[in-house]
């Protein structure tokens, strides 16, 4: 089933070009200013109830947890004072991610090269050859992906991948994202998304087929 | 059975499995992918492998948020008054 397509109208260009973003107050009206508060603390709440998720993608994103920890405050930052711009409705965990990976970006991340330069030979299925190479039959239930792999292969793996293809990686296996929802947040076309997506699975398949044999 | 890298020795499975699994097809292309997975052996192979490949990278990369994290979010909050 396909999930639906975000709307991110309410984002648009105060979302991109920061800090343009209207912070006008309601008119002086005590009940608008009640609504208007009431409003604010609902989606503040909402927002602080997807930390954690927000967290998990942002942590993979970034290579330190101080570095997560710093971009996770500017992002709430910016949330909490953009928060009108918010559409009710519409994704608030796609929204704040779109937030964080603009910041993400604007922190040097455009000097990286073209992602679409880097050659790479192995296919889809290096991993699934090099692990049978090693004498271990994959898709055997006596001998399963996570008794061949650990959780620091698959971190220092996925960190090995440019971010140019990890952020699609992050964005759709770890924060389970749509093809649609993640080319929103990017501001990429869908069809990046899925050539990204393609390309930097095997760039970590690769990986984890390096450290496979290493470890062999 | 083992493939020379760079060769899909299945175009078929290439073409619908990676979005069979991110479950981006439609109602009609699954369908396809079912029943292409019904009679290819090796697809079904690939299939459990990636799956289980994905449900290991997923469960590997999630570090939880840290504690006081959550609570100097919520001092960025806008007080009441």
């Amino acid at each position: 089933m396909r999930r639906p397509v975000l709307a991110f109208q309410s984002l648009d260009t105060t979302m991109l070009g920061w800090p343009a973003m209207s912070e006008t107050t309601p008119e002086q009206d005590p009940r608008r200013l009640a609504e208007e508060a009431r409003d604010r603390v609902h989606f503040e709440e909402e927002a602080l109830a997807l930390a954690d998720q927000v967290y998990r993608v942002a942590r993979r994103l970034v290579s330190t947890r101080e570095e997560a920890e710093d971009l996770m405050q500017e992002t709430y930052a910016r949330a909490f004072r953009a928060w009108r711009s918010f559409q009710p409705g519409t994704n608030l965990r796609a929204w704040l991610l779109r937030i964080l990976t603009n910041l993400n970006i604007d922190r040097g991340r455009r000097q990286q090269r073209s992602p679409d330069l880097q050659p790479l030979e192995e296919g889809d299925y290096y991993l699934y050859n090099r692990l049978e190479e090693t004498g271990r039959e994959p898709n055997n239930d006596q001998d399963r992906v996570d008794e061949r792999l650990s959780q620091d292969d698959v971190v220092s793996a996925l960190s090995a991948v440019p971010h140019d293809f990890r952020d699609v990686i992050v964005l759709v296996d770890i924060g389970d994202f749509s093809y649609a929802d993640a080319a929103q947040i990017l501001e990429i076309p869908i069809g990046t998304v899925m050539s990204r997506l393609h390309r930097g699975r095997r760039i970590l398949k690769k990986e984890l087929a390096e450290q496979t044999v290493e470890t062999a | 059975m083992s493939f020379s890298p760079g060769v899909d020795p299945c175009e078929e499975c290439e073409k619908l499995l990676q979005p069979y699994l991110d479950k981006q097809l439609s109602d009609s292309e699954r369908a396809e992918a079912e029943s292409h997975l019904e009679v290819c052996a090796y697809c079904r192979k690939r299939y459990v492998f990636e799956e289980k490949l994905r449900m290991f990278v997923r469960q590997a990369a999630v570090e939880e948020m840290p504690p006081d994290l959550k609570q100097k979010l919520a001092g960025l909050r806008t007080p009441l008054f």
